[in-house]
């Protein structure tokens, strides 16, 4: 019944159901849940409208998913229901590039649209690592960031206006410079629980005239990020400021040949974009600050394919970790810049009592952290002994007065840890966001609120 | 006021369905319907501390009442700076200057506003206190609650406290004040568009006299803000002179001692209105089409023999746009029939400054947004009883 309803909107080659074709949708890049029912393709608007409307009557609940290289469980079916895969709308439905602007479909794939725009010298800023396969719509939905909106900001300054099917199948458009409620902020990071996005204005920024690409290494992870933490400290924030430590560094070089030195306790990627007239003043700047908290040595990347490879061997540096160890879980939590060194010493220790080993490859100067951790999950010991770790760390940025998502967000895997930064009152205050746009429910459930919280719950009575 | 009596203020208030206006320094007063009568005020002046002020992180929390001014002060000491680019910023708050949407010309540089804003602490309607975000610049951590109060104009929730990442100040500034002979506007307006080294902000500005400085020319003025290191201004000033020649463009005035202070006087001419003489529009255009609304809107106004000024943000596509009388009863007796008119012409232009006392009959808002049902759905959610600055933001939230 469901299956045939589908099939009449949309056409047989949308509608998977067979348990073989459904497979692939349990997963994401974190971990795998339920079957769904079904998975259906929509090709556009109406065609997302109308698979609503058959959820509703069917009472299914709906997952959105973009290319799932999501990395906490959000687009997985946890509650079975329609899994609705965006693949198919993948276009640039309007590009002008004199307002700087693009209209796309949310499958479209985020490096895409950069690419498309570099012959008029602009390119879409949110950059997060996945960007080769990671879809615009997917972006929206966590509020991606990548390391380049240290300086550029994380999607949610990117986006101009949204187009979006709500619960009852109906749409509406959202648009930042209308008065009213900016209902584009509350869809941007709402993963894929309070409407599908089928449509997105985005901004594309012109190109900088300069750009350079800066190397320094340091002894350990303690003088780096001792290194991070002064240069923000001194108002210096640069396009990108990544570290790697050295298992990080090592791993990459294997893997890449990308040009980072094997020897070095921890390296600094620095990226800064802006006018050739300032690059030097700037590189002098942030060079001696480095040097003064114990880089051993800075180098500039001479050549555009110089700075393309170390940029290829951060990007790709979690795929990299495979050469470690079978699998690995990767971390994400956010805390002030000035606690770095004592975040990175508490991964270290919690690394060491658990006997694990931990990679860092992350954006420091957003003191955004991504402790890779390395196991094999035929041990249960090293399964359990990550869930705990991993725990640990969320813990541990709690304590220094962070948070438990910098930028791959909540998911399934994290909604327990909510209750850590937010009282039950501005749980509520969420939830009743979510009971206008989603009262059933139905759109991606069991996501981002804790378990066993209930809106009736959470929310006051009015 | 505190925190804690705003709290129960506003559970009292709900419990009695009584209406509260919220306000700020109360600089942006020409937007908005007018206060509902008897309304309670809720002032947020009281709420002027810094929380936390933390250079080494880049970050600043403040509660709400805190004036633009003093922020910009107390950054200052340490090099940094947050651009809200909001008129009056000696009384203007941080969290009014939020509350309200307000959108200034560096933008396009630095970002909007809401985009500084990395956790808020906000009172709601029932008197719950509620935090959002944090003092960590990314953080993605379920619905961006901070970013829907912001821009909610006071009818959602309370303000009292705003968390900001703060950035590096230009370590200089330059303006630039260049009269427009004949013919020469729309060429010069259409070189901001190349010059390798973007403006900090660009104005075309006809009228304003004695409210921002420069020389009117026979197709008004421009007036170029520059920030940047010393060898950058050096750099642009030379790519402005000689896209302004290109343009017809002859003599460029430059000032920079008092640069800030002239570029302030500009953003402070949005709001600046003559009483009861006159209304200030505010329309959100693409710079490619701003000018042939501005000259539309001129010739309107004509017909209807109002006096007009403008100033056109020409990298952003914002048109200021006020119309005003000698004689405020003349004023009266036409600006209701020019506001149809002129909401004809450009449905979404939205009112500013201006004290007319008939202000309920004008279109304050301009058109509806669309999602306008799923947003009364969300005022009803968060203020039940109705009681946040009740009709006075749009189509009634």
């Amino acid at each position: 019944m469901l299956h045939d309803r589908l099939v009449d909107a949309l056409g047989a080659d949308a509608v998977k159901t067979a348990p073989e074709d459904l497979r692939a949708y349990a997963f994401d890049a974190y971990t795998e849940g339920q079957l769904p029912s079904a998975v259906v393709l929509p090709a556009s608007t109406r065609e997302v409208s109308a698979v609503v409307k058959i959820a509703r009557d069917c009472g299914e609940p709906i997952v959105p998913r973009g290319a799932g290289t999501g990395l906490c469980g959000g687009a997985v079916p946890v509650a079975g229901g329609i899994v609705i895969s965006f693949a198919r709308m993948n276009r640039v439905l309007a590009y002008e590039p004199q307002r700087r602007r693009a209209r796309v479909q949310p499958g479209l794939i985020n490096l895409e649209l950069s690419r498309a725009s570099a012959r008029d010298g602009l390119f879409y800023a949110p950059d997060p690592s996945s960007q080769r396969i990671s879809t615009i719509g997917g972006n929206i939905a966590t509020n991606a960031g990548g390391p380049h909106c240290l300086s550029y900001g994380t999607t949610i300054n990117h986006v101009l206006a949204l187009e979006v099917v709500d619960d009852r199948g109906e749409v509406f458009t959202t648009d930042i410079d209308r008065p009213g409620y900016d209902l584009t902020a509350a869809f941007v990071g709402s993963e894929g629980t309070l409407g599908l996005v089928t449509a997105a204005w985005v901004r594309l920024m012109r190109a900088p005239e300069a750009v350079r690409v800066w190397l320094a290494t340091f002894a350990d992870v303690d003088s780096a990020s001792d290194a991070v933490s002064a240069i923000i400290a001194a108002g210096i924030v640069p396009t990108a400021l990544e570290m790697m430590d050295a298992i990080a560094t090592r791993a990459v070089e294997t893997a890449f040949q990308a040009g980072y030195p094997t020897d070095a306790g921890a390296v600094l990627l620095i990226e800064h974009a802006g006018l050739d007239d300032d690059m030097n003043a700037y590189e002098s700047d942030i060079a001696r600050i480095a040097r003064e908290h114990g880089a051993n040595s800075w180098r500039a990347a001479r050549t555009q394919a110089e700075r393309d490879a170390l940029w290829a061997g951060r990007k790709g540096a979690a795929g990299a970790m495979g050469r470690l160890a079978p699998n690995y879980y990767l971390q994400d939590v956010c805390v002030r810049r000035s606690v770095l060194p004592q975040a990175l010493h508490a991964v270290e220790r919690i690394a060491r009592e658990y006997r694990l080993t931990v990679a860092n490859v992350f954006h420091a100067g957003d003191g955004n952290l991504h402790p890779l951790i390395c196991y094999d999950k035929r041990d249960k010991r090293q399964v359990a002994a990550v869930i705990e770790s991993g725990n640990e760390i969320l813990r541990m940025a709690v304590d220094l007065g962070g948070t438990v998502s910098g930028e791959h967000g909540i998911g399934f895997e994290k909604r327990d840890a909510m209750t850590a930064i937010y009282t039950t009152q501005d749980l509520a205050a969420m939830a009743r966001v979510r009971e206008v746009f989603d009262p059933q429910r139905a759109f991606n459930p069991e996501k981002i609120f804790p378990a066993g919280v209930r809106c009736a719950e959470v929310l006051p009575v009015a | 006021m505190t925190v804690e009596t705003i709290a129960e203020l506003l559970a009292t208030c709900t419990r009695a369905r009584r209406a509260v206006v919220v306000r700020g320094g109360d600089t942006l007063r020409g937007m908005g319907l007018p206060p509902a009568p008897h309304a309670t005020v809720l002032s947020t002046l009281e709420l002027n501390e810094v929380v936390e002020d933390a250079p080494e992180d880049l970050t600043i929390a403040v509660q709400s009442g805190v004036t633009l001014r003093t922020l910009a002060t107390r950054l200052a000491k340490h090099g940094t700076h947050v651009p809200f680019d909001a008129p009056r910023a000696a009384d203007a708050t941080v969290g009014g200057t939020l509350a309200a949407g307000w959108l200034g010309p560096r933008r396009h540089v630095y970002g909007r506003p809401r985009d500084f804003v990395i956790g808020s602490i906000a009172v709601l309607a029932d008197g719950s206190t509620v935090h959002a975000g944090g003092m960590v610049v990314k953080n993605v951590s379920g619905y961006d609650m901070s970013r829907l109060y912001v821009g909610s104009f006071g009818t959602l929730a309370v303000l009292v406290q705003v968390n900001l990442k703060t950035i590096a100040a230009p370590p200089a500034v330059r303006m630039f004040h260049l009269r427009l002979p004949e013919g020469t506007r729309d060429r010069a307006l259409a070189q901001f568009a190349f010059l390798p080294v973007a403006p900090s902000a660009a104005f075309w500005i006809a009228g304003y006299h004695g409210t921002v400085d420069g020389e009117e020319g026979d197709e008004g003025r421009l007036s170029v803000f520059l920030e940047g290191s010393e060898s950058v201004l050096q750099r642009a000033t030379r790519d402005l002179r000689s896209a302004m020649g290109r343009a017809g463009v002859p003599d460029t005035r430059i000032v920079d001692a008092g640069a800030r202070e002239s570029f302030e006087r500009i953003v402070d001419a949005y709001t600046v209105s003559l009483g009861e003489r006159s209304i200030t529009y505010r329309m959100a255009l693409f710079p490619d089409e701003v000018l042939a609304h501005v000259d539309a809107c001129k010739a309107l106004a004509e017909r209807f023999d109002l006096r007009t000024d403008a100033i056109v943000d020409a990298i952003n596509g914002d048109l200021l746009f006020r119309v005003s009388e000698l004689d405020a009863h003349a004023f009266g007796a036409k600006i209701e029939m020019f506001d149809d008119a002129l909401h004809d012409l450009e449905p979404r232009a939205i009112i500013v400054a201006g004290n007319h006392p008939h202000r309920a009959s004008l279109n304050v808002w301009g058109e509806p947004p669309d999602g306008l049902e799923r947003m009364r759905e969300l005022k009803a959610r968060f203020d039940p009883a109705g009681i946040l600055n009740p009709g006075r933001f749009v189509a009634g939230l």
